[in-house]
């Protein structure tokens, strides 16, 4: 039961997804349009909305902290993608093994619990990775957006210490599938009040008090304004420091609170049977 | 010496009924009840032996075998696994199980067959240097290695079973738990995997089975344990368990019958022990154990002559361990 085990099993996982994916061609489809699609319509109906006066670019820009609107809904969109993967995958993943029948299978092996969650999210980096291309492209082509290669090194790293605290939630969610089976609506309420929050297609400044005081305690709402910081204002790790640190701390929390309702949510899987049944 | 299963005072409690969400949100009164599905089940399953838990549908065969192998916690009672805690333990116990619970399902239908078990041996963290050869050796095992590159999905639901299996030997396991290998199985791809049992105990494996089909359980186990209502009813040898019932030979009868049958039945009690009877269209199908069919079955007919009876069909068979369970229970396995 060796790390090195458990990294090897989490390898085969990543391949056995990737397999099963590549056997479904047609959901490539779905890859290249929605990534068009879904930006486009928000930034089409922001430049419908100003027509083009410069006075509601500036009002944007005050909210926003730039006035490039295109670039702040990109870089929203594939923030949602690349949190909807992480947050659901885990969740999503389980779910699907306990519906096709497999889950039991899987957890009669000595392999850590973590493969099974954390797996799946990775496998799907392909597919992210082929999404954020074409919707590169688009933006590019479309809108003339075009981002700067010191601003992605950073993201990179502001990605790397959003990791816990955004793995802490999924395994929130995936241990909610584990107990209670099908917890579709809880995730696509808890997602719609995500998008909400963090500001995916819109400043957080737009909403109301409380909301923004609700978004100030979720780890997404910082993960998704730095990276458009260093992105498009052109922000630098120092910057965005304090907000790194508290992130961090909100993964220490988050991070405790999972492994605690995980552990809980399994046992009681394993009290009650629901680990095979859906 | 270890055994390679020790359980004691084994529960499993269940909720019977459902609460749905409304009537947890206005707080009305929890109506559901509690069943015990395993009631308190001694077992010692011996190092190298083939052991059968045999009993109907719904008995707690299931239930024991995936508390034996950690997906299910025990409501009381204790599970030792080739020597580890099964609660304490867990991880160690699955490390060296080799189990097949929910048989076809339980795989990657759009891999192939080998894709599976490349997969599942990472899981089982078999060593990469041994993982081809561990596949070659349990797909050859099971009688697949001509079919491992095809997908999953295009195995009959035997060749399934059978990839379940190679799944379950790739940990080189001392100690293999099956679940209802052979339901859903032709008789010839059932003959073939109980086959596949036996060369596991010649090997030196351990093999924990459940099962309701009693020849299954005659022909293939040590020991078997019969299993009803979640209590273990019997426990031995298949032949020491079939000698508890007091007959030799048992007649089955088909009776043609007016009535109820009771003055045929009342005739025939003389002659032997009538362990069970069943009328249905008129017809009585009666079991009668005896010391010798050459002396009952005349008597069978002289009961029927005089009670009117019309005999339809005769059968002598040995003693099975469905009359075993009949004797201790009062009911037939499949009902």
């Amino acid at each position: 039961m060796t790390l090195a085990a458990d990294l090897r099993a989490f390898g085969a996982a990543v391949r056995k997804d990737w397999r099963i994916v590549r056997r479904y061609p047609t959901q490539y489809v779905g890859l290249v349009f929605w990534p068009i699609l879904l930006p486009a319509v928000w930034v089409l109906a922001a430049q419908a909305y100003s027509g083009g006066d410069p006075r509601a670019l500036a009002a944007f820009a005050a909210r926003a902290g730039t006035n490039e609107v295109a670039g702040f809904v990109f870089v929203g969109y594939v923030m949602y993608m690349w949190l909807s993967m992480l947050l659901w995958g885990p969740g999503t993943a389980i779910r699907q093994e306990q519906v096709r029948g497999t889950l039991e299978a899987v957890f009669l092996t000595p392999a850590s619990r973590l493969v099974t969650l954390f797996a799946p999210p990775v496998a799907a980096l392909p597919s992210l990775a082929m999404t954020l291309g074409v919707m590169t492209a688009a933006m590019w082509a479309l809108f003339g957006v075009a981002l700067p290669l010191d601003g992605l090194l950073r993201t990179l790293v502001l990605t790397f210490v959003a990791l816990p605290a955004l793995y802490s939630i999924a395994t929130l969610f995936a241990a909610g599938v584990l107990r209670f089976g099908e917890i579709g609506g809880v995730v696509q309420t808890v997602r719609g009040t995500l998008v909400l929050a963090s500001g995916i297609t819109f400043p957080v400044l737009m909403l109301p008090g409380w909301a923004q005081a609700f978004a100030s305690a979720m780890p997404t709402t910082y993960v998704v304004a730095d990276i458009r910081g260093v992105l498009l204002g052109g922000l630098g790790l120092r910057d965005v420091a304090g907000d790194m640190a508290l992130t961090l701390v909100l993964s220490v929390a988050f991070g405790a609170f999972a492994v605690l309702v995980f552990t809980a949510l399994e046992r009681s899987a394993r009290r009650t049977g629901m680990l095979g049944r859906y | 010496m270890t055994a390679a299963v020790d359980a004691r005072g084994l529960v499993k409690e269940f909720e019977k009924g459902r609460r749905t969400l409304w009537q947890r949100v206005t707080r009305q009164p929890d109506m559901r009840t509690r069943f015990r599905a395993v009631d308190g089940i001694d077992l010692r399953v011996e190092t190298g032996e083939i052991f059968g838990l045999l009993g109907p549908n719904g008995a707690g065969k299931t239930t024991t075998m995936k508390m034996l192998s950690t997906l299910l916690e025990p409501t009381a009672g204790t599970i030792t696994v080739l020597g580890f805690d099964a609660a304490k333990e867990p991880r160690k116990v699955r490390a060296r199980l080799g189990a097949m619970l929910s048989g076809e399902r339980s795989l990657y239908w759009k891999l192939t067959a080998r894709e599976n078990l490349e997969y599942f041996a990472a899981l089982y963290h078999v060593p990469p240097s041994e993982t081809r050869a561990r596949i070659e050796r349990s797909l050859d095992v099971v009688k697949l290695s001509d079919r491992a590159e095809d997908y999953v999905e295009r195995y009959s639901t035997g060749m399934r079973q059978r990839l379940a299996l190679a799944r379950a030997l790739l940990p080189d396991p001392p100690l293999v738990i099956l679940d209802e290998p052979t339901v859903g199985l032709d008789p010839q791809s059932a003959r073939d995997l109980r086959d596949r049992v036996r060369e596991l105990r010649a090997q030196g494996r351990t093999v924990l089975l459940t099962t309701h089909y009693m020849d299954e359980a005659d022909q293939l186990c040590d020991r078997v344990a019969i299993i009803d209502e979640g209590r273990i009813v019997a426990l031995d040898a298949p032949a020491v368990l079939k000698r508890t019932v007091r007959a030799d030979e048992i007649v089955r009868l088909e009776v043609g019958v007016d009535g109820d049958g009771a003055a045929f039945l009342e005739r025939l009690g003389r002659a032997g022990t009538v362990a069970r009877h069943e009328r249905r269209n008129g017809t009585l199908s009666v079991a009668v154990h005896c010391g010798s069919a050459r002396a009952l079955v005349p008597a069978a007919f002289d009961a029927a002559s005089a009670t009117g009876a019309t005999i339809r069909h005769v059968d002598v068979v040995p003693v099975t361990l469905e009359d075993v369970f009949i004797a201790l229970t009062g009911r037939a396995l499949r009902e």
